[in-house]
């Protein structure tokens, strides 16, 4: 029962860093946007095949094709945001975060009238579970994880030490004040529905290169997504990746105890109970 | 020599509702101007107008001779005009070294040497530059944010209601900066409540009442002025004024 217990937790930790790149593109875009945009999951999905694609398409490798979904995914981000969210923005937040919810499900349905129902995987060498003593890790599964580690450290030193990283996060904090220090908000917000759906992008394709590729690879993880997010805190970078870590933790440990099919419930009962106890998640300031 | 010139400025939040009523004045460089007023006489209104948060229905904003009136924040910064608000004048996330190369983010290039400039005039903020500005004091905020705004080398500084929230100490330390940051040249516009202080360290102040110039002149004498004592600053004639000269209804 140990065993099982650590493995679920090894196995929680790579899925919770994994599911973090795509919760990080969510949290960035509501935390400048200040919207919930629900498209994220179907942008992960173009990432997802925009990188099956570069992979057994174009031969890419996978670091090849991480770059590649991040391009297509932030470009359709682009495009959901220009052409169905902004003309709402004026009607506010709710409004702004339904025409996600409706742009999302039509890219679901562009991708699948292009590339049909089945199920796609990228081209990689079948390789053995490592054995650790009484755990397994798999190769691809370790890949994967350094990947999504190292697209976290891309986007901390990209908000940390540039001019535009570092606008986002003035942005972010206080809109006001960074139009009064010359800061275009417009702007910072295009280059952050970039990013976050590009984000979005690359934690698709991590989940594909774990799993396959379907018209669902991302929506099946928007409530994860938005759980993540909730529980870290509204707009908390470092939030959206410790409730990632978090929720890949509780959604593996779910299944020990009940069946696969409930694991989806977690995240709806992390989020009754953020919103009940704690709204302001555990980084965040906004909701209390 | 005039740095900031301001004539028949009008305008408000919306498209029919002018708080500010063509107000005039003008500052010149190294001086230092309180506008003072009752609550929604519209002090912080002409600030926002003057930096392009607001536009202008009518009048004009000069700075230095050029003509500034409803340009938007950025050009207003190039110009040399900056504005440091009454709430949430940091970024609260940021460390302090963050916040004030946020003070010259339109030009990067000269951000570390105004940096070295800044922390020497207040230390302070040198022995803290790695920390969040969230995690600092009220008045450690006020320096960070006059810091901040002074990144920029402004030729005019704007600051609404610098003292707010703070312990009379803290205040009197943030005036003594206010008033040492004006004899470095800068032309300094200061919004204030806090209205008998403000004038004991202001050159002249102005007395805004409904959105108009209702008073001007140099401030030691309109501090004086039983009749501005007895509307704004709660007294009876020279009488009545409380140690901090806060600004106080008085009981009809």
């Amino acid at each position: 029962m140990i065993e099982a217990l650590l493995q679920a937790l090894i196995n929680g930790v790579i899925a919770g860093t994994i599911l973090a790149v795509p919760a990080l593109g969510f949290t960035a875009i509501f935390a400048v946007l200040n919207y919930p945009n629900f498209a994220i999951g179907a942008l992960a999905t173009v990432g997802a095949y925009a990188g099956w694609v570069g992979n057994t398409v174009f031969g890419l490798p996978m670091l090849g094709a991480l770059p590649l979904a991040f391009g297509v995914a932030g470009l359709a981000g682009l495009a959901v945001q220009s052409l169905a969210v902004k003309p709402l923005e004026a009607s506010g937040a709710l409004m702004m975060a339904i025409a996600s919810l409706a742009a999302g499900l039509v890219l679901e349905n562009i991708l699948r009238f292009g590339f049909g129902n089945d199920l796609r995987g990228f081209e990689l060498p079948l390789l053995r579970d490592w054995r650790i003593g009484e755990f397994r890790i798999g190769p691809q599964q370790l890949e994967n994880f350094g990947l999504a580690l190292a697209c976290m450290a891309l986007l901390w030193a990209f908000l940390r030490f540039s001019r535009t990283g570092r606008a986002m996060r003035a942005v972010a904090d206080n809109r006001d004040l960074a139009l009064l220090r010359g800061v275009d908000p417009v702007r910072v917000a295009l280059v952050t529905v970039i990013v976050g759906a590009g984000l979005a992008g690359m934690g698709g394709m991590l989940v594909g290169l774990d799993t396959s590729v379907d018209p669902l690879t991302g929506t099946r993880l928007v409530l994860s997504i938005f759980a993540a997010a909730v529980l870290g805190g509204l707009g908390s970078i470092p939030g959206a990746v410790a409730g990632a870590i978090a929720i890949g933790m509780a959604e593996e440990l779910s299944v020990i105890v009940f069946n696969p099919a409930y694991r989806l419930v977690v995240g709806f009962v992390v989020i009754l109970i953020v919103l009940t106890l704690r709204p302001a998640g555990l980084f965040g300031t906004r909701a209390s | 020599m005039t740095a900031l010139t301001v004539q028949e400025l009008t305008g408000g939040y919306a498209a029919a509702d002018h708080v500010v009523k063509g107000v005039s004045f003008t500052v010149a460089s190294g001086e230092l101007v309180c506008v003072i007023g009752p609550n929604g006489a519209g002090k912080s209104t002409v600030l926002k107008l003057l930096t392009g948060l607001l536009r202008p229905r009518a009048g004009q904003v000069a700075l230095d001779g050029r003509d500034i009136t409803g340009q938007s924040p950025r050009v207003v910064i190039e110009a040399g005009m900056v504005l440091v608000p009454q709430e949430r004048n940091v970024f609260g996330t940021l460390s302090v070294e963050e916040n004030l190369a946020m003070g010259c983010f339109l030009d990067p290039g000269r951000a570390k040497a105004r940096m070295t400039a800044v922390m020497d005039r207040f230390p302070l903020l040198a022995e803290r530059r790695r920390q969040a500005a969230r995690t600092m004091s009220g008045g450690q905020r006020q320096i960070l944010a006059m810091g901040q705004a002074l990144m920029s080398e402004p030729r005019v500084l704007l600051l609404d209601e610098p003292t707010a929230g703070l312990s009379p100490k803290a205040a009197t330390d943030l005036f003594a900066l206010v008033r040492a940051t004006a004899e470095t040249g800068v032309a300094v516009l200061m919004v204030e409540q806090n209205a008998l202080q403000a004038m004991q360290i202001s050159d002249r102040a102005l007395v805004l009442v409904d959105g108009r110039n209702a008073h001007e002149g140099p401030a030691p004498a309109l501090a004086r002025d039983p009749a501005i004592r007895r509307l704004f600053l709660g007294g009876r004639g020279e009488g009545r004024m409380d140690a901090t000269g806060t600004n106080r209804e008085t009981s009809p």
